[in-house]
């Protein structure tokens, strides 16, 4: 009998009883993650293409996806390399959901891997890779923590406005001025509030960062239906203290306010 | 917004640590001046800073040290060769203009934030790697300065947007690097077409295709000098290569771009400048495309993107194949298309244009024009554009949400290539339809302590 004979009848075999085929692609796929275990920074890159296909090629198959980030999301807790997971969290960002979450969260705290575990779950629209990121808050400092806060302030998460609140007294300026930023973001009631007294307060590195996160925080309130309170905040900023183009900026804020259908 | 923590300088602060430097040269004075800001104008000098001074940034600087009305007084890069040839340049100009020979008033800057806290600097000129753009513009609007920022104009569609944000909430002129919109040719060849003058347009080829990919090069020392966190920036860390960037005097445009972190290859680099005269020709500067199908999929050899009415757009590579595309009358296949331009086809003819003048159309005559208006005949280049725009505070002639909005055609692209699908899009709210994935790669978080 032929090669092609037997392949075929290996495949009719197993279709009679129900085995899934291992597939030439599936067989790359295997090879890649093998070979992630020691990827390293100038290792070829196209030994990871079948990864990548993989994953472009599971649009619209949920069980595929699955599997795959579930692969992935294995290697994160491995002794693989910084660009080997690296590598992980791009795919993550695209195809994890919450069921990946735990792997990821831990490397919030990682001063090389934070990053890109925020690349993956500033990315994800679970509910959960938001609730990882705050989870890490209070353990995170400098420059990390100034990321994290960004990534929150991306997703413009409302629980964390507590913790933020009470970073604007932070000893460190850049941490001040990120939760002043993502406060900003929020656009709440109780956001205003605290940005209310940021800005009166600040030093002079952070007067810019908070009338800009105040400014952006009215902008959210006119969006919400609060007109009355984002007029209060631009008539905060529309003071001589504050520069010409804060000013300004009020101004024109008072006027888009006025005139939103809201 | 922007933001990252900054040590803000005042105007007294800088002139004690420069007053040696700044005691004979001439007044430089912020915009305020002008009376933009409800003060009395004595029109004098707008103060730039360089923010990026490789080969594009090098030759904005040569430009603008050209102007009466403009004062170069600072350069920021990452790169020290790069940043004191900066200063080299400007301070050797303007000292060539004076009686004594002599000049000192360029101060250098690794750190961007260091510049824009200058209250003395009116406006920056910024021509970084295109993963710079948007924090650097986001983080100058909020400054308070005007802006000039090389093309594309972002990374990511969500960056394009934000430029646009803090653009428009602290009034800044904002004029982005697609100079064809200061140029005869393409003023007219657009004018045309939006005029009818080609019945109704069917098709228009670009030139430049393709995008960036995912790379892996070695690791190699970074050079003395170079800052490579901050050349970073907000990109994802790795090691350094020499190929992202040639310490010193660069070798070419845009090195960096043919990885994704950095850039969109061919599709972000070259084609939107050909993007933003398709947008401009098609009358789309406040929209765009509905749909963009990547190559080799579906109907279509090439990247196409489906406009209103029935319009296609196709990224072709150089010439157009007989085999692949749709001949119009009258054009001969061993044409190539014009790079940065587009060849745009209606029912009663075509017209091709592309730079240095070049303006072509078919049938004879379909060019011709009884009376040319005067602004068919730009005086003012796109530089002068700006600096005008900056006094008046008019728009300047590419502001910064008509480059948006071509930016996003190139990113479309490069994220329908990325894909490997045809994607829907909805250029109203500014995201894809039906494709979650796809409005994930319409922003990438930063690194800490970047965002937009």
């Amino acid at each position: 009998m032929s090669a092609k004979m037997n392949l075929i009848a290996c495949l009719i075999a197993a279709l009679l009883l129900g085995c899934a085929v291992p597939t030439m692609a599936d067989e790359a796929v295997d090879k890649a993650f093998d070979a992630l275990k020691t990827y390293d920074w100038g290792t070829d890159r196209n030994v990871l293409k079948p990864l990548d296909d993989a994953v472009a090629a599971s649009h619209g198959d949920a069980a595929a996806r699955a599997a795959l980030a579930k692969q992935l999301a294995a290697v994160l807790g491995t002794d693989a390399t910084q660009a080997a997971k690296d590598y992980a969290c791009r795919k993550l960002s695209l195809i994890a959901s919450a069921a990946e979450v735990p792997a990821i969260a831990p490397l919030l705290t990682d001063d090389k891997l934070s990053h890109m575990a925020r690349y993956a779950l500033e990315r994800m629209p679970c509910d959960e890779a938001v609730a990882a990121m705050r989870d890490a808050l209070p353990t995170v400092k400098g420059r990390v923590k100034v990321g994290v806060i960004n990534s929150l302030a991306v997703r413009r998460d409302a629980a964390s406005t507590g913790a933020l609140v009470a970073l604007l007294k932070d000893s460190d300026a850049q941490v001040a001025g990120a939760a002043a930023s993502a406060l900003g973001d929020v656009g709440s009631s109780e956001a205003a509030k605290a940005l209310s007294g940021f800005v009166a307060a600040a030093p002079d590195s952070l007067k810019l960062v908070a009338a800009d996160a105040y400014l952006t925080c009215a902008e959210r309130l006119v969006a919400a239906g609060k007109k009355l309170e984002a007029l209060a905040i631009y008539k905060a900023l529309n003071k001589p203290e504050q520069p010409k183009h804060v000013q300004n900026a009020a101004k024109r804020g008072m006027l888009a306010a006025m005139s939103a259908k809201k | 917004m922007s933001r990252t923590t900054n040590t803000r300088w005042n105007r007294r602060q800088f002139l004690k640590t420069t007053a040696a430097g700044f005691a004979a040269v001439p007044l430089v004075v912020p915009s305020s001046v002008f009376g933009q800001d409800g003060s009395v104008a004595p029109s004098e000098r707008i103060s730039l800073g360089f923010i990026g001074v490789g080969m594009m940034g090098q030759g904005h600087e040569r430009g603008f040290l050209g102007y009466e009305e403009a004062q170069v007084t600072a350069v920021c890069d990452v790169d020290r060769w790069r940043r004191e040839n900066g200063k080299t340049v400007a301070e050797q100009t303007y000292a060539a203009r004076r009686p004594g020979g002599n000049y000192r008033g360029c101060r250098t800057y690794n750190d961007l934030r260091e510049l824009l806290a200058r209250d003395d600097i009116d406006a920056v000129v910024i021509a970084t790697g295109d993963n710079w753009h948007g924090a650097a513009t986001v983080l100058a609007a909020e400054a308070g300065k005007d802006i000039y920022t090389e093309k594309p104009i972002s990374k990511t569609i969500r960056e394009a947007r934000a430029m646009v944000e803090a653009s428009r909430r602290y009034g800044r002129v904002a004029q982005i690097g697609l100079q064809q919109r200061s140029t005869a040719e393409f003023i007219k060849a657009c004018d045309l077409v939006q005029a009818g003058r080609l019945g109704k347009v069917k098709i228009v080829y670009v030139t430049h295709a393709g995008t960036s990919a995912d790379v892996n090069l070695p690791v190699e020392p970074v050079p003395d000098g170079l800052d490579w966190d901050l050349w970073l920036g907000p990109a994802p860390w790795r090691p350094f290569n020499g190929r992202f960037h040639r310490y010193g005097k660069p070798p070419h445009v845009v090195p960096w771009h043919f990885c994704r972190d950095f850039g969109g290859g061919n599709l972000t680099s070259n084609t939107v400048h050909a993007f933003d005269v398709v947008q401009w020709g098609l009358g789309m500067d406040e929209s765009g495309p509905f749909e963009v199908v990547p190559p080799q999929t579906g109907d279509y050899p090439s990247l196409t993107y489906k406009y209103p009415d029935d319009v296609l757009l196709q990224v072709v590579a150089g010439k157009l194949d007989p085999q692949r595309h749709f001949i119009p009358k009258g054009w001969n296949a061993n044409t190539g298309l014009q790079n940065f331009g587009a060849l745009f086809v209606g029912e009663e003819g075509w017209i091709h244009v592309g730079r240095q003048g070049f303006l072509d159309g078919f049938p004879k005559g379909i060019l011709a024009s009884a009376t040319e208006p005067e602004s068919w005949h730009p005086v003012k280049n796109h530089h002068q554009n700006w600096l005008a725009a900056i006094k008046t505070r008019e728009q300047p002639a590419c502001d910064v949400a008509i480059g948006c909005r071509s930016t996003i055609v190139s990113h479309l692209g490069c994220i329908a290539h990325w894909t490997g699908r045809a994607l829907k899009w909805d250029p109203v709210k500014e995201e894809f339809i039906g494709d979650a994935e796809a409005n994930q790669l319409r922003r990438r978080p930063m690194r800490g302590p970047w965002r937009i």
